[in-house]
């Protein structure tokens, strides 16, 4: 996955593509580069941080250009493979997101043809392509490229010929116009240019954009013009900034108690009794269907697991959980399941080929997804948003949250339907989710209990994270999230298990962090930390604050308040967030760009 | 010759009222500031107008479109980052070589428009009882030395008015511009520059009409009712009394028992009454109403608000949205009648007004009978409990009980 970027206006490119790509290096990280015309067309590119590349590169005159920060699929990391990528006389410039699965029998072609490549790079190939049948009109050689393609790719491209030009295509990656005033920009995400305007078109698989400063045109691969509708975007700039806080990460966790809030706007009713989700999901909610299947990646994969748990409780739909990566090749396509597609980006590129399959087989399909207009909400029937705002640090916190309570809702939602839920019960429910974001911000309270605790984590090479019932998804998410940032080896259990093989692995040096928090698996706990302890293993329980039993048990031991069983895994989960992120700053990494990893996974 | 209109700021010191909207759009007497300059800037002979925007820019937009309505052409520059007035009109550099530029956030007059548009001036200023808040400007005749930002012990009294009439020699200045001991670009610091070859006129305002904080509103909001001329588009019913000048948006019904005090003005599709009483200098916005047993007194009310049931609403600014509930009070006026100081942003400002109400943001809901108190400065969707007492500054989406 890579940011991409594209300007023309009135202000100078380089500082507009530099700071929009600034702002899209969650999307990846390890080179950048920009292309500006002037009297011609200059490319600066380089390996490392944009910031370090954009002391290298001069001032540079010219209002029109693209640029690209780029996470490597094809190729390594050099400055050669960085983009954007030139066409053998240099006038064209592109950059691109994806992957072009043809291109080595497209490159063979080409060097038959007398072109000259000097990169490993999968995207050369286009600019070459392009160049190939160009004879004066950019828009046609685009099209004329684009049409020898296989693979997923968000296309931009300039040429020296046609200043104040810039030409956009997309299929399966993602690419945002923003609509400026006498200025119009091009990028992978919103906030790459945020700054400058809020409104947006989202363009939709196979589409093209013509851009200028005072004009858009869009067309679909039969180049018949599309009318598209502005979208006025809500977020603040400062949204998409730290605030004061040292990590995105952190700031991520605390802004919990509000996104809290967020996902449960417009879809309470304390008077009614019920949730409210919109018309389309209401439906298709109340549609029959034998069985749910809910594919998800990394952290959303952990949510969708406590989700299975909330949905079988409350109801008596079955439910099955599966990796997106793997359900492609196991999973009867019966039409009669509805299929539940959880992705933060709304663009993870195997949950979306789980939604391609599953529309295909007419099974019905529902998205749970933080982003509007994200290429999940246009595939699937209807969507949910998480109405998170956007998350920067790699890894997920807030969207976590997020996802777990919009799965509650939703098994509250269905069991309404299904009249397996009383009104008491539900009010009980509504209650205790009016009053979540309270104890969310008492556990942040916390912090520095936890930032203690972390000094018992830090200098482990190992660490366990154990949990029963709706605790298990829980500990397997504590897990990723202290392997994603702080690089300690960390997994979770359900605690039932470490005897049946990861007991070998106990020492006195690999801590457990056991979670304690529901009362019809306590005494199991209790004796599965017994267990541990017997091996020497340090055990660092969480448990609730009316538990007055646990120091007997557990070396040390973390509280979290709460009043309701079923929604602890939430206050549980922005704990072990605080944990990870503490023991991770002990470390002294880098929280929001762990190494090789990237923020949302456009490839399969 | 175009006008170029600053319109990107966020005004702190408006809040909690530009909590939800920028500066320029906040309205007094029936428009929104932008509106009064844009007119007057109209009937100076304008036509071509560039805003700069930034902070919430599609309430600009929204409300200006292209200019039609106005018989004018309107494009929009937005200005990214707030750098200061002089990274603001540099902005324009492509679109514009003679171009007045007015500060969107002060009213100016049509006739001093008119003569910033003539060619040997460039500069407006005017004179102030408090010059150390502004920059004072050095005059020898009508020509410009230099201008001092906000010293404490000013020379004189005439200050920078923020209304300029530049060419494209301005550009040149506005690149050199260092950034000033507060953060910003400013226009000041690259005229200063200006001045060292060029020779630039001032020209001395008749109106100007500055709104810093938000009881300025009031102030600016009685001096603007003052002059406007009766009107009714909506329906008064005939045991409803109106005197003085009193302006009825278009569907607005005016209840019996309903009495109001001119200058008043109501915007479209507001209920007021039955049994109210309006009095002199309040600005009601469009869909409000004002109920029964209520009065409002030199007041403004925004666009969706209600003040519905035996409320007395005195010098204050309610925001849009706004629902009081029955018996909800605001006091205006101190026993030991001081004047009234507030908390806003956290520090302590001396409003020099006897008598001043509240000044509450967007979507805020009051409780039967809660109470509020002199000076109170209320936060956008905050919700006050019935019975509450509410006293200093409330932040935006507390829960007052």
């Amino acid at each position: 996955m890579c940011g991409i970027i594209g300007y023309t206006g009135f202000r100078e490119a380089r500082a507009v593509l530099l700071d929009g790509l600034k702002r899209l290096d969650y999307r990846g990280y390890d080179s950048a580069g920009i292309a500006v015309i002037g009297t011609t067309l200059r490319v600066y590119k380089d390996v490392g941080e944009i910031a370090n590349i954009e002391k290298q590169i001069p001032a540079l005159k010219g209002t029109t250009g693209i640029g690209h920060t780029r996470w490597a699929t094809h190729g390594g990391v050099t400055k050669e493979n960085a983009h954007p990528q030139l066409s053998c006389d240099k006038k064209i410039a592109i950059v691109h997101n994806g992957i072009i699965e043809n291109y080595q029998k497209l490159k063979e072609t080409l060097i038959k043809k007398g072109h000259k490549f000097v990169s490993q790079t999968d995207t050369e190939v286009i600019a070459h392509l392009i160049d190939e049948v160009y004879d004066g009109n950019i828009e046609e050689a685009v099209f004329a490229a684009v049409a020898k393609l296989k693979g997923s790719y968000a296309i931009v491209v300039v040429s020296e010929n046609e200043p104040e030009k810039i030409i956009g295509v997309r299929k399966e990656s993602p690419l945002v116009i923003g609509v400026g005033d006498n200025e119009n920009f091009l990028a992978s995400d919103i906030p790459a240019f945020l700054k400058y305007t809020n409104r947006v078109m989202f363009l939709d698989d196979g589409e093209f954009c013509v851009i200028t400063k005072n004009a858009i045109r869009i067309l679909n691969a039969q180049k018949k013009p599309v009318h598209k509708k502005e979208e006025v975007i809500n977020w603040d700039v400062k949204d998409a900034e730290k605030s004061g806080f040292p990590h995105f990460m952190l700031k991520e966790i605390y802004d919990q108690p509000e996104t809290i809030h967020q996902v449960l706007r417009g879809r309470l009713s304390e008077i009614e009794q019920t949730i409210t989700f919109s018309e389309d999901v209401e439906k298709l909610l109340a549609s029959k269907f034998s069985a749910i299947h809910i594919v998800a990646c990394g952290t959303s994969y952990y949510a969708s697991l406590v989700g299975k748990y909330f949905i079988e409780q409350l109801t008596d739909i079955p439910v099955e959980v599966a990796l997106a990566s793997e359900y492609r090749y196991y999973g009867s396509r019966n039409p009669s399941v509805l299929v539940i597609a959880v992705t933060q980006s709304g663009e993870t590129a195997d949950t979306i080929a789980v939604l391609k399959d599953a529309k295909n087989s007419g099974m019905r399909t529902l998205v749970i997804t933080n982003v509007i207009g994200s290429t999940a909400t246009r595939i699937a029937d209807s969507y949910i948003l998480t109405q998170s705002g956007p998350e920067i640090g790699v890894a997920a916190t807030k969207t976590f949250t997020a996802q777990i309570i919009t799965l509650l809702l939703l098994s509250l939602k269905s069991a309404v339907l299904q009249d397996t839920l009383g009104s008491a019960e539900m009010y009980t429910y509504i209650i205790h989710l009016k009053e979540l974001p309270r104890y969310v911000r008492d556990v942040l309270q916390r912090t520095d209990e936890i930032k203690a605790m972390a000094e018992h984590l830090k200098d482990a090479t190992s660490a366990f994270y154990i949990g029963r019932g709706v605790d298990y998804p829980i500990a397997l998410e504590g897990a990723l999230k202290l392997k994603e940032i702080s690089y300690i080896h960390a997994e979770g259990f359900a605690a039932g298990e470490l005897k049946h093989g990861p007991f070998a692995l106990l020492t006195k040096d690999t801590p457990v962090i056991a979670v304690i928090a529901q009362e019809a698996t306590y005494d199991k706990m209790i004796a599965n930390i017994g267990e541990i302890k017997a091996r020497g293993s340090p055990v660092i329980a969480v448990a609730e604050d009316k538990d007055t039993e646990i120091e007997k048990h557990a070396d040390y031991v973390l509280r979290f308040p709460c009043e309701s069983k079923s929604l602890s895994c939430v206050v549980i989960a922005v704990l072990l967030q605080l944990l990870a992120y503490h023991t991770a700053n002990l470390r002294h990494c880098s929280i929001d760009k762990p190494r090789n990893l990237a923020k949302s996974v456009t490839v399969e | 010759m175009k006008c170029v209109i600053l319109a990107a700021g966020e005004g702190k010191r408006m809040h909690p009222l530009t909590y939800t909207r920028p500066k320029v759009m906040l309205p007094i007497a029936g428009k929104p500031i932008l509106e009064w300059n844009l007119t007057n800037a109209v009937r100076a002979g304008l036509k071509d107008f560039l805003f700069i925007i930034n902070y919430k820019s599609g309430m600009v937009r929204d409300y200006f479109q292209d200019g039609k309505p106005w018989n004018v052409k309107i494009s929009y520059i937005n200005q990214g980052k707030p750098l200061g007035t002089a990274h603001a009109i540099g902005m324009v550099e492509s679109f514009a070589y003679d171009f007045v530029v007015l500060c969107g956030d002060t009213i100016f007059g049509t006739t001093d428009i008119k003569n910033i548009m003539k060619k040997d001036a460039q500069l407006g200023v005017t004179t102030t009882e408090n010059p150390s808040q502004y920059g004072v400007v050095d005059l020898e005749g009508d020509l410009l030395k230099a201008i001092y930002e906000k010293e404490p012990n000013p020379a004189s009294n005439i200050i920078n008015a923020g209304m300029y009439h530049f060419d494209a020699s301005i550009f040149p200045a506005i690149k050199k511009t260092k950034i000033s001991p507060r953060g910003e670009f400013e226009i000041t610091d690259s005229i200063n520059l200006l001045t060292h070859n060029d020779q630039l006129h001032a020209v001395h305002l008749k109106e100007w009409r500055d709104v810093v904080y938000p009881w300025h509103l009031l102030d600016a909001n009685e001096e603007l009712l003052k002059t406007q001329k009766s009107r009714c588009h909506g329906t008064i019913d005939s045991k409803a009394s109106v005197t003085n000048s009193v302006v009825i948006g278009k569907d607005s019904v005016i209840l019996p028992g309903t009495y109001i005090e001119g200058p008043v003005y109501i915007g479209r599709d507001c209920k007021i009454g039955p049994n109210c009483y309006i009095r002199p200098y309040t600005s009601i916005g469009d869909h409000c109403h004002i109920g029964n047993a209520c009065e409002v007194k030199n007041s403004i009310v925004m666009d969706h608000s209600n003040v519905p049931h035996q409320n007395y609403v005195g010098d204050s600014v309610i925001g849009c949205y706004c629902n009081l509930g029955a018996g909800t009070k605001i006091a205006n006026l101190r026993f030991d009648k001081n004047e009234i100081s507030v908390i806003l942003n956290g520090a302590k400002v001396d409003t020099k007004r006897r008598k001043l109400g509240a000044i509450i943001g967007d979507d805020v809901q009051t409780g039967i009978n809660a109470t509020i108190n002199t000076g109170s400065i209320i936060g956008n969707s905050v919700f006050i409990g019935p019975g509450a007492i509410v006293n200093g500054e409330i932040k935006p989406q507390a829960r007052i009980w």
